[in-house]
């Protein structure tokens, strides 16, 4: 009696991370905040979506990068454009950010998602942040002013 | 049974309306429609840039500035290791002494040293000439940087989070001017620094496709000697200089 | 007769475990550096857009070929049948794999994203030399297993001879693919020159048969291992032959370079004006590691031993100096890209020769390769029977009868 208390103990505790949420404590977007919640079915029936959405992905990002073909139906940007939340403000929540559209499957699949070390996790287009385009320019004449090569100076003696 | 109904008359009107439809027709709509979204780029179309230094003016940076904005790639301020995909150089003739400016970028080469040497073959040309990283096979090694004789490549030295949507990029991969590839795409023949060094009312920048011989930089190309950079190399560059 | 047995290195427990915990450091402080800059990204080390390949390029570089260049012991005594390095020969091969390994390592976790060796692993784009040589250096790194095998197992011994000759095949034309990935350079002026090929072939044999010499005489440090006199002697003989021909190759590059015009500007900068650059080639790759070993070994007291093992450390050094050299001045130098103008003022740093300061996690990846090489090493001579050591047949004989 008393061994097998301690067996379930010991199963409760290994197991407890389990039973917590991914994403207890996080700020959730609002629900229904997405334009996908206003919307019955996806860009293909939502069975097929769940099990098989990085094929097209996968398949889409090839088109794009080497053929140029820009359809937006299997797009990671439309994905995102319609799936991303929003919060009180309308301001919208990284898809990546836990308990968002993209994170809450795959932390429970524990999936790592590769996409947004690159790819943008809300929609933002150009212009829609300030960019201090200078930035990349002013520091040039301090640092190289003075600086003629060798190689210069040597080759046109 | 209706063939033989068919006068010669009809014949006539009839051949003629669709040689009009075959023939005539395409001709009047411009050949710089874009592709559809759905369809592959092809050889085709022949994108390519000539930079008229003559019209390049000191100090402006516009295309530089234009570019940043198109691609979102706003910088550390650590010039050393902050991307550049476009930029000035100012120049002195070693036997004039005069000084010039133009805007250097990725050259976009027929024969690119950077697809040759890349191990995964993510470095690669486009069928219509734009050389590209794809960056979901690039693996970091810079071998590319290497190989380029016109320090065209950037590596993204750190971790990014304010990527545009229609410019991913990301720490560990290295990028360079991709004629904005998605502009083009989506149906513009001009790029963003073309834009700009038009709306500066410089136009030094002319930028389109070869093989439509109305393009602006046919044009261009039409009315002054150009030629390419490190002509030694046999790079067949698609971007031409004018003026040096 | 005397007889040959292979042995385990006989080191006590303690000092096993305290030379396993100390690499075992090192190994872990590269660990660490490596996914530090990992995770931060690069812009923490010294390299940048204009040193794109920095320190860890110059210990990977270093590593892959002193892996080959130690194969020749091996080498000499399966192909060429010098059957005095026939004892000898298992270890260099041994030698070979560990430092193989760890220059691949080194070169890996240097990449912009190691996450993607996959990538590498299973794409190829077979027109890039460096595609070419991920299959070289598994390929190599698959034929010395076997070849180790043969060599080891009596039963399959007779076959150890064509592996042998087909590794010696392998690590020469390795060895080239290593040299041709400056060699295929044709945009910078210090590479593009097929004779950096041949440069880094002669520069690994010296430096592997130097590494071999060193590392043989810290084992017979603690065991003897028919290190005798004549192993020696040829090896000394063999490091001076190397020697002659490295200077030679060396000024055969440098003298091609002078007499190409478009290089011209790169030689006369790596020679007089190339401020730390030209002092590292002049002092640390020629001078340290070329001339004074030279003058050491050639001197009149060159039978002496010290003689010999101060020179093959002068080497060890000037194999640094050389890559180093090779790699980050040929960088430094800026592209011509503009034949006749000169670059006045650019945000790019096209007008400027680069200078490079290494950042310590670079180093400490560098030596983590090393310190790996070592315990592979380490490991493998205490549990396998790599050592070679003389049984006298007759003296157990004699002791038999006593007895």
């Amino acid at each position: 009696m008393g061994q097998n208390f301690y067996r379930y103990l010991f199963l409760f505790i290994i197991l407890t991370p389990l039973n917590i949420s991914s994403h207890n404590n996080e700020p959730h977007s609002i629900k229904g905040s997405s334009k996908a919640d206003s919307m019955t079915q996806c860009v293909e029936p939502t069975e097929i979506m769940q099990k098989e959405h990085f094929v097209f992905l996968y398949h889409q990002r090839d088109n794009t990068v080497i053929d140029g073909i820009r359809t937006k139906q299997h797009s990671l940007a439309n994905c995102i454009d319609c799936h991303v939340g929003y919060d009180e403000k309308g301001v919208a929540i990284p898809i990546n950010s836990e308990g968002q559209f993209c994170q809450t499957c795959h932390v429970q699949t524990a999936v790592n998602i590769d996409c947004f070390s690159c790819h943008a996790t809300v929609p933002r287009d150009k212009g829609m942040k300030r960019i201090k385009a200078s930035d990349n320019n002013n520091h040039l004449s301090d640092k190289i002013k003075d600086i003629t090569t060798y190689y210069h100076s040597n080759n046109h003696e | 049974m209706n063939k033989n109904n068919l006068t010669r008359r009809d014949f006539l009107i009839k051949s003629a309306s669709l040689m009009t439809v075959v023939y005539i027709i395409p001709d009047l709509v411009s050949k710089t429609e874009a592709k559809p979204l759905d369809e592959k780029v092809s050889s085709k179309t022949k994108w390519a840039m000539n930079i008229d230094v003559d019209k390049c003016t000191k100090g402006c940076t516009a295309c530089v500035e234009a570019c940043i904005e198109e691609n979102g790639l706003y910088g550390m301020d650590r010039p050393e290791t902050d991307s550049q995909w476009i930029r000035k150089l100012t120049l002195k003739d070693i036997k004039t002494e005069k000084i010039v400016e133009l805007p250097m970028l990725c050259q976009h080469c027929e024969n690119p040293p950077c697809c040759d040497v890349c191990p995964t073959g993510a470095s690669f040309r486009r069928e219509d000439g734009i050389v590209m990283v794809n960056q979901h096979t690039c693996i970091g090694c810079r071998y590319c940087m290497m190989a380029c004789p016109f320090k065209a490549r950037s590596f993204v030295h750190e971790n990014l989070t304010e990527q545009l949507t229609s410019a991913p990029r990301g720490k560990g991969c290295v990028e360079s001017c991709n004629f904005c590839a998605n502009r083009i795409d989506h149906g513009s023949d001009m790029t963003a620094c073309e834009e700009a060094c038009q709306k500066e009312g410089h136009k030094a920048i002319t930028f389109g496709d070869l093989s439509n011989p109305k393009s602006r930089v046919n044009e261009s190309l039409a009315s002054k000697p150009s030629r390419r950079l490190r002509s030694d190399l046999k790079l067949k560059q698609r971007v031409t200089y004018s003026g040096i | 007769m005397d007889k040959i047995i292979f042995q385990r290195l006989k080191i006590e427990a303690p000092l096993f475990w305290k030379l396993f915990l100390g690499l075992g450091f090192f190994i872990l402080v590269g660990y660490l550096c490596a996914h530090y800059m990992e995770t931060e990204g690069h812009y923490v080390t010294g390299m940048n857009n204009q040193i794109v390949w920095g320190m860890p390029h110059v210990f990977a570089v270093l590593l892959i070929v002193i892996a080959s260049g130690v194969l020749n012991v091996a080498s000499m005594s399966s192909v060429f049948n010098f059957k005095l390095f026939k004892p000898l020969a298992p270890l260099s091969a041994l030698m070979a794999v560990a430092f193989l390994i760890s220059g691949l390592v080194v070169l890996v976790l240097d990449l912009g994203r190691p996450d993607r060796l996959i990538v590498a692993m299973t794409t190829y784009n077979f027109k890039s030399i460096f595609a070419w040589n991920i299959f070289l250096y598994s390929g190599f790194a698959a034929i010395l297993v076997v070849y180790l095998w043969f060599m080891l197992d009596r039963t399959v011994s007779n076959y150890s001879k064509p592996v042998g000759v087909f590794a010696f095949l392998w690590r020469i034309i390795l060895t080239t693919g290593t040299g041709s990935i400056f060699g295929f350079l044709i945009a910078r002026d210090a590479y593009g020159t097929a004779i950096l090929a041949p440069l880094f072939i002669i520069m690994s044999l010296l430096y592997g048969t130097v590494i071999y010499f060193l590392l043989l005489k810290v084992i017979n440090y603690f065991q003897d291992t028919l290190m005798t006199d004549e192993v020696k002697d040829n090896l000394r003989k063999i490091t001076i032959f190397f020697l002659f021909a490295n200077l030679y190759f060396l000024a055969l590059y440098h003298i091609t370079n002078l007499y190409i015009s478009k290089h011209y500007d790169y030689e006369v900068f790596i020679l007089t004006a190339g401020g730390i650059y030209t002092i590292i080639f002049w002092i640390g790759q020629v001078l340290i590691g070329l001339l004074l070993p030279l003058y050491l070994l050639l001197n009149k007291n060159s039978n002496n031993e010290s003689n010999f093992m101060i020179s093959s450390l002068l080497v060890v050094f000037g194999s640094f100096a050389a890559i180093y050299v090779i790699i980050i001045s040929g960088q430094a130098f800026p592209l011509n890209i503009f034949n006749d103008y000169i670059i006045v003022e650019s945000s790019f740093y096209d007008n400027v020769i680069h200078d490079y300061t290494p950042s310590l996690y670079e180093i400490g990846l560098g030596i983590g390769g090393v310190a790996l090489s070592l315990i592979i090493i380490l490991i493998a001579i205490r549990n396998l029977d790599f050592l070679p050591s003389v049984i006298q047949i007759r003296k157990p004989l004699v002791d038999e009868k006593s007895d």
